[in-house]
């Protein structure tokens, strides 16, 4: 790495850093506290952005995917795999926070609510991507399979919504937040997702670093697999 | 269209003969389905077991393992002898061999369920009277599904090693929309006594449209001698 892109990548974990550090302190400091869940409502300023980068992360191993099973290129299978990573540490910390926030709420840290339930199988279908991933031996294979579990993995999470729909909830469904409250989560929106997009870049850069270094260790022309024509071996 | 049925008909119809004659998938998975609901049953001690419900969440559980091992098995037939690479030169599409190896995994899973189903009703006293067409219907979508996404990760996972757990690995998340939905509609059907709603119905419907569509226009991708 020379050394612009390693003052550009200061800058930005310095500058992600600040803006967490300032959201954290508008959210005790200036943000008006909840009436009926006090303090641990703030909770829901981590948990509401995670969630949504959860769901980003998701959507670019499923476009890695695509591209992957389109091109054949090793680097798209690094990045699928990056944004797995983030993607399960991400939907940790969103039901984590969660059992949190309803332990208060409800009195209990886990009941099978549609909601709860739908981040728990989106959280172990992406843990099964990361599981299966090492278990494969061939480069070439593990890329394959985990491309076509990548983009199966994604369309199953609308369907995970609609079946979750079928069960009784408890969740509440519309939110009404004050003007100082949907301030505060706009600006922890922002250091969230600039965490998740760096972690991303961060777990993609070493992860082709350790490709490329396994490449030149055997073919250097496995970096592209010319594709079969469909249809036959002719 | 006729000519792509016999083709379907020949691929699956292969399968089954070979099953018909070894006879070694369909007593594998029924006995260890037989077994899945005995062990729950005792697990789960008479209070559980006397409301009734539990039994369609043990039968899921059987049916995800036996499942999976009638996958695996139907696509290891192809793993001997070079048989896979004989199956790919045939001139067929790739779509017609998914179609295929579909329809035999479905054809050993309906007669998986068809000895653990009644075994499980009988022993967990699941009165079925209520509805038997609406949880023939349940699970004939959750089948349909399941085997679905099963017979193309069989497929992806069968030429590397660890397949065993690989494959239930790769195949049970990806399953458990369906096995909500299923179970969800079950109790509304039998516990609440609500009738079969077209809502629930078109979810499988949904479900199963998915699954098969990208299996399918995946398969071919995957498929390696």
């Amino acid at each position: 790495m020379n050394t612009l892109k390693k003052k550009i990548w200061t800058a930005y974990w310095l500058a992600t850093a600040a803006m967490f550090a300032a959201a954290v302190a508008m959210v005790f400091a200036w943000t008006p506290t909840e009436a009926t869940m006090g303090t641990v409502q703030k909770v829901f300023y981590l948990h509401m952005p995670v969630a949504i980068n959860t769901f980003l992360a998701c959507m670019v191993t499923f476009i890695a995917s695509i591209g992957y099973l389109w091109q054949r290129r090793q680097v798209w299978d690094d990045l699928a795999a990056s944004s797995a990573k983030v993607a399960v540490l991400l939907c940790s910390i969103v039901l984590l926070t969660g059992m949190i926030w309803g332990h208060s709420a409800w009195g209990q840290w886990w009941t099978w609510s549609p909601r709860l339930t739908f981040s728990l199988v989106l959280w172990l279908l992406y843990v099964a991507y990361l599981v299966i991933r090492p278990s494969i031996e061939s480069r070439q294979r593990r890329a394959l399979v985990s491309s076509v579990y990548g983009v199966v993995a994604f369309l199953d999470v609308p369907l995970v919504y609609l079946s979750v729909k079928l069960m009784p909830d408890i969740h509440p469904s519309s939110i009404a937040l004050a003007p100082e409250m949907k301030l505060t989560l706009l600006s922890c929106f922002v250091p969230v997702t600039m965490l998740a997009a760096g972690l991303i870049a961060a777990r993609f850069h070493l992860q082709r670093a350790e490709t490329l270094s396994m490449q030149e260790a055997d073919d250097p022309s496995l970096d592209v697999i010319p594709v079969r024509p469909a249809g036959g071996l002719t | 269209m006729t000519k792509v049925l016999r083709q379907i008909a020949l691929v699956s119809g292969k399968d089954l003969r070979i099953e018909a004659r070894s006879r070694q998938t369909l007593g594998l998975v029924v006995v260890l389905g037989v077994l899945i609901v005995v062990v729950l049953g005792l697990g789960l001690g008479p209070q559980q077991v006397a409301s009734g419900m539990a039994a369609t969440a043990v039968l899921w559980v059987a049916y995800l393992f036996g499942g999976v091992l009638c996958f695996e098995k139907t696509m290891a037939v192809e793993r001997h002898d070079g048989a896979l690479a004989g199956l790919m030169l045939a001139p067929i599409d790739r779509g017609v061999i998914y179609a295929g190896k579909l329809i035999s995994n479905l054809a050993l899973m309906v007669a998986l369920a068809l000895v653990v189903t009644p075994v499980a009703v009988v022993m967990f006293g699941f009165d079925l009277s209520a509805s038997p067409f609406g949880f023939a219907a349940i699970m004939a979508g959750g089948f349909v599904g399941f085997a679905a996404v099963g017979t193309l990760f069989a497929a992806a996972v069968s030429s590397t090693r660890l397949q065993g757990g690989l494959l239930a690995m790769v195949v049970f998340p990806l399953s458990l929309p369906l096995v909500i939905a299923s179970t969800q509609m079950m109790a509304r059907l039998f516990g609440e006594g609500e009738p079969l709603g077209s809502v629930g119905l078109t979810v499988l419907i949904a479900f199963d449209a998915v699954y098969l569509v990208v299996s399918w226009l995946v398969f071919e991708l995957i498929l390696e001698p």
